[in-house]
């Protein structure tokens, strides 16, 4: 099969060519329309932080990798790329780097639970733009199918692989539930945001942010929807809350055992996570010796994020397992759209259809007659399936490309339900 | 019928220890294709130790209730069917080798020890009797239950206290779950508890005209009782909370077993019956 593929991500190329290659859905939109154009009729184009990528079966043999590379650069003006930012595959290998893409294997973030997402979008896009074909209809239906049963059959998206992430998974270690409890970011960077973020889409009940700059505390407190507290008072706050993240760039501690342990006389002594994502650290380390006080900094975190990292890296050969398996099936079924055994099969399965009407119907016959059904019926198949015979070995003589024959024999075979009334008899 | 019953004392202790290796496999790997093989074994286990229990209370024409080693194998039946209940209503799994361990002891005591025992002692032969122990070995079951979920929940809070994040981190449920579900069994055993030593007191001094408040088992009886009341009046009324009240329960659990121990093979005690 003469599927091409071309990718430039996180492997081969740096982050700012990455960036500056990235595609939005717009963008991905008149690409798709231009390769429709110039090279081929059905594709795929995959667009994310990590990746650009296009997969396609060309229409003329003349098309190869280099127009694909250039359609890539070009899409963006004034990118220069060399020939080792981009990785490129034909047939089984694109096929391949699809499944391996789709499962997460290939991602930056081994396992990556979004990849799945993005290339199913991307999908849709193709679907959308009908920049689908008989034969990308079933590449599409098998990576899918690929990307499902990864993450249904092995531990590869399994556990938290993000510091702010593992930060998450911990709490819920400790707290059953977060719709019943309280949390306070202090510092509202990077790191603070996207751990905010994370708190709020695990429902916590009440989330509040502080920082030094009020301002950008603000903006983020209108982003999440949550409240605000003024970063001179928040010391005096700190017993009404479950969870506090550090995440300021503070170069002294900003919370002292002291303060901890007033906040914990004050709740009871009800449990209090720390989490202290900063660097160099906001929160006394000491504050862990307090009672019912869980505090976390950045190594402890980072520990369970190598933990879970190495655990998806253990479970890489059984997706590549589920990769092979896949691949078999679909050369499987490519290789049956060939002109020879498709007429096999054809015949086959109307002469099966042919002895189960006679078997039934053989005692209606007397023992002279029996002989004469066979052959009547026999003729009459042969009579019924000598055109498309004689079509189905014009389809490989007329020289239109493999992919166009395939095509068409695929929709006979469709048409007959000769690929169904196989997989009936196997199982 | 005594072949039977020899065939399944032999045969129990192996259920049991193949129900807790099948649980110890999956707390170890953490597979998912186990969670059926695992009720499987839990069930045909139960199962079989039910039949056992009614061959011989229909054999030896009473319950297996009058000597310590009876009471054994019915405690490793209900410490595993009390958790079996607990798997299926609240779906946690990870905890089962650590109850299910509990029972493979018992119930590998009991099969090494138990005898054929036709003839019971007549103060034995008493409804009151039948509905007091029955309340006091499932009231002993939700303390176990209750220990070792706060056992579990001891590990767990060290672990997260010292940032070691291993297989109790990853297959045991969070603290708070674990702090309920000790709580709630010590509730439930010590409910039934009470309701044990009321009939207890209504029946014994029927039974034992003579007896003395000062026996080994009253008093260990009466410790463990008070224990769990005050760890549950403090829970309720006071700030009491997590590892103060773990510690509690399992402390009621050892002083259980001690005075189990000491009533029934130590000392002298009307309520030693072997």
């Amino acid at each position: 099969m003469n599927l091409l593929a071309v990718s430039i991500n996180h492997k081969t190329a740096p982050v700012k060519l990455r960036e500056t290659l990235y595609l939005s859905e717009n963008e991905v939109r008149e690409l798709i329309e231009k390769v429709k154009r110039e090279y081929f009729t059905q594709g795929l184009l995959i667009s994310t932080c990590n990746r650009t990528e296009i997969y396609g079966i060309p229409d003329s043999k003349a098309i190869t990798h280099l127009h694909l590379q250039r359609l890539i650069t070009e899409s963006k003006n004034s990118v220069n790329t060399t020939a080792e930012n981009f990785q490129t595959f034909i047939s089984r290998d694109s096929l391949n780097h699809l499944f391996s893409v789709i499962t997460g294997i290939d991602s930056m973030l081994i396992g990556d639970n979004q990849i799945f997402k993005q290339v199913k979008d991307s999908i849709h896009i193709a679907d959308e733009m009908h920049f689908t074909g008989f034969l990308m209809r079933h590449v599409f239906d098998s990576a899918i199918r690929v990307g499902k049963r990864a993450i249904s059959e092995t531990k590869i998206s399994e556990g938290a692989v993000t510091v702010s992430y593992a930060a998450v998974q911990l709490i819920e270690k400790i707290f059953s539930n977060l719709g019943k409890k309280s949390a306070l970011v202090i510092g509202t960077g990077e790191t603070g945001e996207i751990a905010a973020k994370h708190l709020a889409d695990k429902g916590i009940a009440k989330l509040t942010v502080t920082n030094r700059t009020t301002k950008k505390a603000k903006l983020l407190a209108n982003k999440l929807n949550c409240s605000l507290l003024l970063f001179e008072e928040f010391k005096d706050h700190l017993h009404k809350y479950d969870i506090i993240f550090c995440a300021t760039s503070s170069e002294d501690i900003l919370i002292r055992k002291q303060d901890i342990e007033t906040a914990m006389k004050k709740r009871g002594y009800a449990p209090m996570v720390l989490m202290d994502i900063a660097v160099p650290r906001d929160i006394d380390p000491e504050s862990k010796e307090i009672d019912y006080v869980f505090y976390h900094d950045i190594d402890s975190l980072n520990i369970i994020v190598e933990q879970n990292v190495a655990k998806r890296r253990d479970e890489i050969p059984k997706v590549k397992k589920i990769i092979e398996e896949e691949l078999d099936s679909f050369f499987e079924w490519y290789n049956s759209l060939q002109s020879a055994p498709t007429i096999k099969n054809l015949r086959d399965h109307f002469d099966a259809i042919r002895a189960e009407e006679v078997e039934k119907n053989i005692n209606k016959f007397s023992a002279d007659d029996r002989e004469k059904l066979e052959i009547v019926t026999k003729r009459i198949i042969n009579k019924i399936l000598h055109a498309p015979t004689v079509e189905l070995k014009k389809v490989n003589d007329s020289g239109t490309g493999a992919e166009d024959a395939a095509t068409k024999i695929g929709i006979i075979r469709s048409l007959f339900g000769i690929d169904k009334a196989k997989s009936d008899i196997k199982e | 019928m005594i072949p039977v019953i020899h065939f399944l004392n032999v045969i129990l202790p192996i259920l049991y220890l193949g129900t807790f290796s099948v649980y110890f496999y999956d707390f170890m790997r953490g597979e998912k294709k186990f969670v059926n093989v695992k009720r499987l074994f839990i069930f045909i286990t139960l199962f079989t130790h039910l039949i056992y229990l009614l061959i011989r209370t229909n054999e030896f024409d009473h319950p297996p209730i009058t000597n310590v080693f009876e009471i054994f194998t019915v405690l490793a039946f209900s410490i595993t069917f009390s958790y079996f209940l607990l798997e299926l209503i609240t779906d946690i799994r990870g905890t089962g080798p650590f109850i299910i361990i509990i029972s493979l002891v018992f119930q590998l005591i009991s099969s090494l020890f138990i005898a054929d025992q036709f003839e019971v002692k007549e103060v034995l032969k008493n409804n009151l009797l039948g509905v007091h122990v029955v309340n006091a070995l499932l009231g002993y079951s939700g303390f176990t239950i209750s220990a070792v979920y706060g056992f579990l929940y001891l590990t767990l809070y060290n672990d997260l206290k010292h940032n070691r994040f291993g297989l109790i981190f990853n297959r045991l449920p969070n603290l708070e779950v674990l702090e309920k579900l000790s709580f709630y069994s010590a509730i439930i055993g010590f409910i039934l508890l009470t309701v044990a030593i009321i009939i207890g007191v209504i029946w014994l001094p029927k039974a034992f005209p003579k007896f003395s408040f000062l026996d080994p088992k009253l008093i260990g009886t009466g410790i463990v009782w008070m224990l769990y009341g005050l760890g549950i009046f403090t829970k309720f009324f006071s700030r009491w909370r997590g590892k103060k009240l773990i510690l509690l329960s399992i402390t009621g659990f050892l002083i259980a077993i001690f005075s189990t121990i000491l009533s029934n093979f130590l000392a002298s005690s009307f309520h030693s019956f072997y």
